[in-house]
């Protein structure tokens, strides 16, 4: 009986897996085959790999935007993410909760309003001042939605620092900047590393927000956009490699909160 | 013992934190190379008056003066004092070694190697080197500099931060509760280091604590403080003999507070019983305090007593047994290394100069 429970767990557990996984594998596995048809395999190296690296400008000028806008959105977002933490921490009470709350309205709010949103906002300032969607519009876009993930990244690290380390730094003769970067900044770091991780996994996958915000492709408007004109196989071989390359960082953000949690 | 001068100064200082006023009107001076102790309850504004002298908090009112110049101008990297804080504020990124060397490390090279004429890096590291080494082996810490400062106890993590505050060779260290979170015979223990070091380095210690017997068993001076006001300043032995109000009387160890006249000079009437004193200058028939020591009250035998009374409670102690003896008017706190049980009549006698007058406490505010 006891046996037979736990097969029926393993069982559920696999069959669950399955359902969630088996799309991506065979997106995986047809991104190696050597026809278009999605009907029978054949081996064919990496052909469409070799394809979309080499013979398909579009979407290599989309990868192009695509991590540009995240690293830049990724810097920013760090930088305004910590300020902003570090600020709000130093608030009184009732007032850094209101500052949390308003933070925090961005993460929860649907992809779809913010997106909207921020195109109206462009729309407007372009009827007054030259202002055309396209990179400029997506970075600030990106940062939008970035900074909230690295502000409560940081947060977390500065509640746990001890309280008297700033004036304890000032105490030991640092200036009131140098006591932030040698001492505060320190202490924070893996915060602001994870925040950095994941404003930069969610600017990699946006579709939503830059779709409005922007007229140029990134790597998931251009899926969207081939997806209707019939996909092809390079555009699996391309998802294989962000499915990787975000599986990758998710890997690394969980072993950095796990190595946290050790600590 | 010390040298006569006047180190610190506080002038008539007040701060308030909101509606709420933490020191009303302080005034008070610390020597040289002394030991100095504030003492009181918690939100008494002990530690608000060593933040002022640090420079984390300003006065809403009064003057801080340091070696005669005001300096409350002045921010915390540029006075010649240095903190151990309550938590030991270490910072977690940087190991025992380095903790130690950070003030170090800040100091411009010719103020770190005064008589030297051609400063290399190397020799920087070498001088860096050698005082945070002469630190770790004051603190007995030798064999951790290497460690995590995460990797440490209490004691330790409360060593090292000493070490880190002393390094920069401070004119006066300022101490907030630093042994707050130990058990109590480390507690003990570093009490005594901590008196050894500051004789040792002939630096001024202002701490501050709540605990009474770590006052008494360290200090040089103690101020004791309530309700943001200094109740009393003076060695231990004279605050301990003769407090000057109830409070003081009450927090710095047991005593028997009564509620007297004082019916002529060397002559005082409390508990229903006209005690010889060796106090005078009070107004004739004047309402008093009367303060008695549990150990100076002497049981002897119900005869010969100038009070009787029936024993309430005996507890052991260790050393003594404290006993509730009820006398009718009072009921005294009694130390006494002799057992009388619960129950039995027994007399009670105090001789002059343990009787301790005080004038009647203001009303608080």
């Amino acid at each position: 009986m006891k046996r037979l429970f736990k097969y029926l767990k393993g069982t559920y557990l696999g069959l669950l897996l399955l359902l969630l996984y088996s799309p991506i594998a065979v997106m995986i596995v047809l991104s190696f085959n050597q026809s278009k048809s999605r009907a029978n395999f054949s081996w064919g190296g990496l052909k469409w790999y070799y394809e979309l690296f080499y013979e398909s400008p579009e979407i290599i000028e989309a990868l192009k935007l695509t991590l540009t806008v995240a690293i830049l959105a990724t810097i920013i977002s760090i930088v305004l993410g910590t300020l902003g933490a570090i600020g709000i921490h130093a608030c009184k009470k009732g007032y850094a909760t209101m500052l949390m709350n308003l933070s925090y309205l961005p993460m929860t709010m649907p992809d779809i309003v913010t997106g909207v949103s921020l195109m109206l906002m462009f729309v407007f300032v372009n009827t007054y001042v030259y202002f055309p969607r396209g990179f400029v519009t997506m970075l600030i876009a990106h940062i939008t939605f970035d900074t909230p993930y690295v502000l409560f990244s940081v947060m977390p690290k500065l509640k746990q620092m001890n309280p008297n380390a700033y004036e304890a730094a000032l105490d030991l003769g640092c200036r009131p900047m140098k006591a932030i970067v040698k001492v505060i900044l320190p202490e924070i770091s893996p915060g602001i590393v994870t925040g950095g991780l994941l404003a930069f996994t969610m600017s990699l996958d946006d579709f939503v927000i830059s779709f409005f915000t922007s007229e140029s492709n990134n790597l998931s408007m251009l899926v969207y956009a081939a997806a209707k004109r019939g996909v092809e196989p390079t555009i699996y071989a391309l998802s294989t490699l962000i499915f990787i390359a975000i599986l990758i960082l998710l890997i690394i953000i969980n072993k950095r909160s796990d190595l946290e949690s050790i600590s | 013992m010390y040298e006569n001068t006047k180190l610190i100064e506080l002038k008539n200082i007040s701060k308030s934190f909101g509606d709420t006023q933490v020191l009303k009107n302080v005034d008070i001076y610390i020597r040289r190379k002394e030991f100095v102790t504030l003492l009181g309850p918690s939100g008494c504004g002990k530690t608000t008056m060593l933040r002022i002298i640090g420079g984390f908090e300003f006065p809403d009112e009064g003057e801080v003066l340091f070696d005669g110049k005001d300096i409350q101008s002045l921010p915390p990297y540029r006075r010649r004092v240095n903190t151990v804080f309550q938590k030991y504020a270490l910072f977690t990124h940087l190991n025992v070694y380095d903790n130690i060397a950070f003030g170090l490390k800040l100091k411009k090279p010719e103020e770190l190697l005064p008589n030297e004429k051609k400063i290399t890096r190397r020799k920087i590291k070498a001088e860096i080197d050698r005082r945070v080494k002469r630190m770790l082996k004051l603190v007995k810490m030798e064999a951790y500099e290497k460690r995590s400062v995460d990797a440490l106890s209490g004691g330790q993590q409360q060593r090292i931060a000493i070490a880190r505050a002393l390094v920069n060779e401070p004119e006066v260290l300022l101490l907030d509760e630093p042994l707050g979170a130990l058990d109590l015979k480390l507690r003990k223990e570093m009490q005594v280091e901590l008196k050894s070091m500051q004789q040792q380095l002939g630096i001024t210690f202002i701490y501050v604590t709540h605990d009474q017997e770590e006052a008494l068993t360290m200090s040089d001076t103690i101020v004791v403080m309530n309700g943001g006001k200094i109740q009393q300043i003076g060695d231990g032995k004279s605050i301990y003999d003769e407090p000057k109000n109830a409070f003081v009387a009450n927090f710095i160890g047991d005593s028997n507070i009564l509620s007297g006249v004082m019916l002529k000079d060397f002559e005082v009437e409390c508990a229903g019983h006209r005690f010889e004193c060796v106090d005078e200058g009070f107004a004739e028939n004047e309402s008093v305090d009367v303060v008695v020591r549990p150990e100076d009250v002497m049981v002897v035998g119900s005869d010969v007593g100038m009070l009787v009374g029936e024993v309430e409670s005996v507890f052991f102690k260790g050393v003594h047994y404290e006993m509730k003896v009820n006398t009718g008017d009072f009921t005294w706190k009694v130390h006494s290394t002799t057992m009388h049980p619960a129950g039995s009549r027994v007399g009670l006698s105090i001789v002059p100069s343990n009787i301790h007058i005080m004038r009647r406490m203001e009303a608080e505010g």
